[in-house]
């Protein structure tokens, strides 16, 4: 049996200002045009079954264009009978009650599974077996969604969410949608992983299928597309669906430049072939800001019109001088921990709520951290 | 001749009542009156024949002298009497002694004293002639209470009775400073194990933990238990401070036990070089590898033709070479654990946590355990020396059966390093050993946290004496009759060496599953983070 997976289409994902000729977001029609060749690409390639592993849509409540996107694509799938396992990811799970799932919207659809009710649920897809955990709410629901697995001999496994040992390899901070190596168990056929946006094995029998699209510029360097995976031999290939799109320029020292050459730096990094429908990012470092303003801006600012995406990201010389130290939104709570530990040793806190203060405020901004973080930056 | 009647009960009666006639009741405690002799030596005496409060070696009793409060524990116990000579074993008919004239002397050493403001130091001075001497009872210990530290592992004993109110508690801030574990097969070695690394699961789960335990068992008793124990995964109310890593596939069945797993990647000749007597032209050739061959795959590279000739290249015979591939082969086929994966990363950042990492390797030879021990030691100092400062936890290695490995011989460098030097990177050594005496001396020195349960062997006993950095050789007698459970515990945190029961884990199991949850107003209360 022979699968293809893929992850992370968070359609309805728009950034950057920039529009099209018909006042749509740029970098939002991308990503639906990108779905749209993805569909393409399966049906031309007419696997046994489609699994996608989470972040179908980038909201919970997609607007109607995404949906009607993803209604198309899927209608495709069906007509062409290819059955579709889903999961709920992060991003396309409500994370209240009073929220209704967009995938309500797609249930009964012949050979369409889609698992997004919290919890453990299995689909028998042609001979094998497919264990779904989607977006669960609490970080130990995994454990125990997972203790529910019966395994038929036949099996694959899809979750949504960040795997400790990518984590650990990547640095990546706490407060992500984690899940534990343990889960990672050898005796599945196959591991279909969502949530990282680029492509990798993290085992012998798991991988993350990576994002067709790229979400941001941290991601330049990942591989892109969805994996075709044959069940009986555990080999999984690469099914490139856009060539690579992103250019995120390494870091050019401007120490002591004039404004002239700092310009001819850029312009030599802007020939419109080179940047034509791409995303391109030019790192500067060291660039002394007078000698930048004094470049002719209006020049600078008709730039990039070719790409889709274009920035010079400065990192000025007397930068230092001016910043004590960078705001890590991440470590908001560690900051603001240290702030309430000031306050208390200059007895500014009242004696007998201040262990309640500092523990209860701590709590409080940790949770907001690492919840507003869930939200929005373990993704795009 | 009428043989008159024993009344054993008559006769005891008789005895309580002369007991009472020579004590001096106070408050109902039996109190007796110091007599001699210095300031490194306390004598009292009691009733010879005492039914009532028998005394033991390793008792703990307080002097109150005006403002202080001595404390000494009993090293010996003796007969002694008023008379001169051979009185004893002369006959003299049937009354050959007054009872007033025999009693036992005890010899106790002093600890310390404890001031009317409850501060302990150690005595300069000697309690006055006749001062009251009484079994120590909690309140003289209480000061005890503030010296000890957060890792609980039992109760404090006094003689064979439990001072239920005093937990013997190790401290986390003294474990990167190595701590022992001593004791002959079958006093409780794993017990405590288990119960201390319950307690570090506890602190851990609470967020308060302040080194990360690695604990290697090749024994497969720590995970879920072995015949009626029970193991670290029952400790539910803490499981979040556990991290458990199997080779066992039963094992790792379980959704939170992850299956090892090894990277050939995170293999050095170095770990090789551990495991076999080599040649000296065998050795130069495994000190040459990192040299000739790329380090991240030179395990792949060297049993490929093209490796064995860069090999050759260099100088070295192929007969060689070729046995260190076949050494090579056979350790990765003995240790199926070694793949693509590695769960290195993952064990490193639960000990930088702070969490209890359990490696499960059950029926794994003698010689693959040492080989995974020293992968994993190695690459948690080199990750520590990378980031001394950082706001890592410190960590503790557990080593089992650890005179293999700091015997001295040539499997000793890596295991020497980290004694030696793990403690200016926050990587301690916790070493179990049945045999203390094989350990290198010089090590065994370096070790601060000492946990002694019943030593037999003379020689072991002499070699921690000798190289504890508390004075344990005036409880020589109280270490060998140690009874299973019980321990003597020194630590350079607690002024003296305690005497401990250790919990039964099982117990102490149930205990911890009960505890409360301190959830604190942010889970108690109603209010939710605002977030748009």
């Amino acid at each position: 049996m022979k699968i293809i997976h893929l992850a992370d289409s968070h359609l309805g994902f728009s950034s950057y200002s920039r529009l099209d000729e018909h006042g749509q977001n740029r970098i939002e029609e991308m990503v639906y045009s990108g779905f749209e060749k993805a569909i393409e690409q399966i049906i031309r390639a007419h696997p046994d079954a489609v699994v996608h592993a989470g972040d179908v849509f980038h909201h919970v409540r997609p607007k109607i264009k995404p949906l009607f996107i993803f209604q198309r694509g899927l209608q495709r799938l069906v007509e062409a009978a290819i059955p579709v396992i889903i999961i709920s990811g992060n991003h396309d799970a409500p994370k209240s009650f009073n929220q209704t799932s967009p995938f309500r919207l797609f249930e009964g659809l012949r050979d369409v599974h889609i698992a997004q009710r919290y919890s453990y649920e299995r689909f028998e897809v042609g001979d094998h077996c497919f264990h779904c955990i989607p977006f669960c709410s609490e970080p130990q629901d995994y454990l125990t969604e997972f203790g529910e697995i019966k395994r038929s001999g036949r099996d694959v496994l899809v979750m949504h969410g960040m795997v400790e040992s990518l984590k650990n390899q990547k640095m990546r901070s706490v407060g992500e949608h984690e899940l534990n190596d343990s889960l990672l168990k050898s005796d599945f056929d196959y591991i279909a992983l969502g949530h990282y946006h680029g492509q990798a094995q993290v085992s012998a029998n798991a991988y993350y299928s990576g994002s067709v699209e790229y979400f941001n510029f941290g991601e330049a360097r990942d591989v892109k597309g969805m994996l075709l995976v044959d069940l009986e031999t555990g080999k999984a290939s690469n099914v490139p669906v856009k060539p690579n799109y992103m250019i995120d320029h390494p870091p050019i020292d401007c120490s002591g430049m004039r404004s002239d050459e700092i310009a001819e730096i850029i312009m030599d990094m802007c020939h419109e072939d080179e940047i034509s429908d791409r995303m391109v990012r030019i790192n500067l470092k060291n660039v002394n800001r007078v000698a930048y303003r004094s470049i002719d801006q209006g020049k600078l600012n008709r730039l990039g019109g070719a790409a889709i995406y274009f920035k010079i990201r400065l990192d000025f010389c007397d930068e230092e001088d001016r910043i004590e130290r960078p705001v890590d939104r991440r470590m908001l709570h560690v900051d603001f921990a240290g702030f309430l530990g000031e306050r208390r040793s200059a007895n500014l806190i009242p004696e007998t709520i201040k262990d309640e203060v500092v523990s209860y405020g701590t709590e409080i901004m940790k949770k907001a951290v690492l919840a507003r973080q869930k939200e929005t930056t373990d993704a795009p | 001749m009428v043989t008159p009647k024993l009344d054993i009960d008559h006769i005891r009666g008789e005895r309580a009542e002369r007991d009472s006639d020579r004590l001096v009741i106070e408050n109902e405690r039996t109190t007796y009156r110091i007599l001699s002799k210095s300031v490194r030596e306390y004598h009292f005496i009691v009733p010879y024949d005492s039914y009532q409060d028998r005394v033991e070696v390793g008792q703990i009793f307080s002097i109150r002298d005006r403002d202080l409060t001595f404390l000494a524990r009993i090293l010996n116990i003796e007969h002694s009497s008023n008379y001169d000579g051979h009185w004893d074993t002369t006959m003299r008919g049937t009354q050959f002694y007054d009872d007033d004239q025999i009693f036992n002397r005890v010899i106790a050493e002093p600890l310390g004293c404890v001031s009317s403001d409850g501060a302990f130091r150690k005595a300069r001075t000697l309690p006055t002639k006749f001062s009251p001497v009484e079994r120590a009872e909690k309140e003289e210990f209480g000061f005890l209470k503030s010296a000890m530290g957060d890792i609980e592992v039992g109760y404090l004993r006094n003689g064979s009775i439990l001072v239920e109110d005093i937990p013997v508690s190790l401290h986390s801030n003294a474990m990167d400073h190595h701590m022992g574990v001593f004791a002959t097969t079958g006093m409780g070695k794993s017990n405590f194990m288990k119960v201390f690394a319950a307690s570090c699961m506890r602190l851990a789960a609470r967020g308060e933990s302040k080194f990360g335990l690695l604990i290697v068992d090749p024994h497969g008793e720590y995970l879920k238990g072995k015949d009626l124990t029970r193991g670290l995964v029952h400790l539910k109310r803490y499981r979040e401070g556990l991290a458990c890593y199997s080779t066992d596939p039963k094992n790792a069945s379980d959704p939170d036990v992850e299956e090892l797993a090894i990277a050939e990647s995170n293999i050095r000749p170095e770990d090789i070089a551990l495991l076999y007597d080599w040649s000296p032209p065998q050795r130069d050739a495994l000190d040459a590898i990192s040299r000739i061959l790329d380090s991240g795959s030179w395990l792949e590279e060297i049993q490929r033709p093209e490796g064995l000739a860069r090999m050759v290249q260099d100088g070295f015979k192929d007969t060689t070479i070729m046995v260190l591939i076949r050494r090579i082969k056979n350790e990765l086929e003995r240790n199926k654990y070694i793949k693509k994966r590695s769960s290195l990363d993952n064990i490193i950042a639960r000990l930088q946590k702070g969490d209890v990492v359990l490696v499960d390797i059950p029926r794994i030879s003698d010689r693959s355990e040492l080989f995974l021990l020293s992968v994993l030691s190695r690459h948690i100092l080199e990750e520590y020396k990378k980031d001394p400062s950082g706001e890592r936890k410190n960590c503790l290695i557990t080593i089992e059966e650890a005179q293999r490995v700091l015997g001295g011989g040539n499997n000793i460098s890596r295991f020497e390093s980290i004694a030696r030097e793990g403690r200016k990177f926050g990587v301690g050594l916790c070493a179990i050993t049945q045999q203390p005496k094989l350990i290198d001396r010089q090590l065994l020195s370096q070790f601060n946290t000492l946990v002694v349960m019943g030593l037999g062997d003379r020689n072991d006993r002499q070699q921690l004496e000798e190289s504890a950095k508390q004075d344990l050789s005036s409880m020589d007698i109280e270490i060998q009759t140690l009874e299973k459970g019980e321990a003597v515990v020194s630590t350079l945190k607690i002024p003296f060496p305690v005497p401990a029961k250790i919990h039964r884990f099982e117990d102490y199991l149930r205990r911890l599953n009960q505890e409360e949850k301190d959830e604190g107003l942010i889970k108690r209360g109603g209010f939710k983070p605002f977030l748009p």
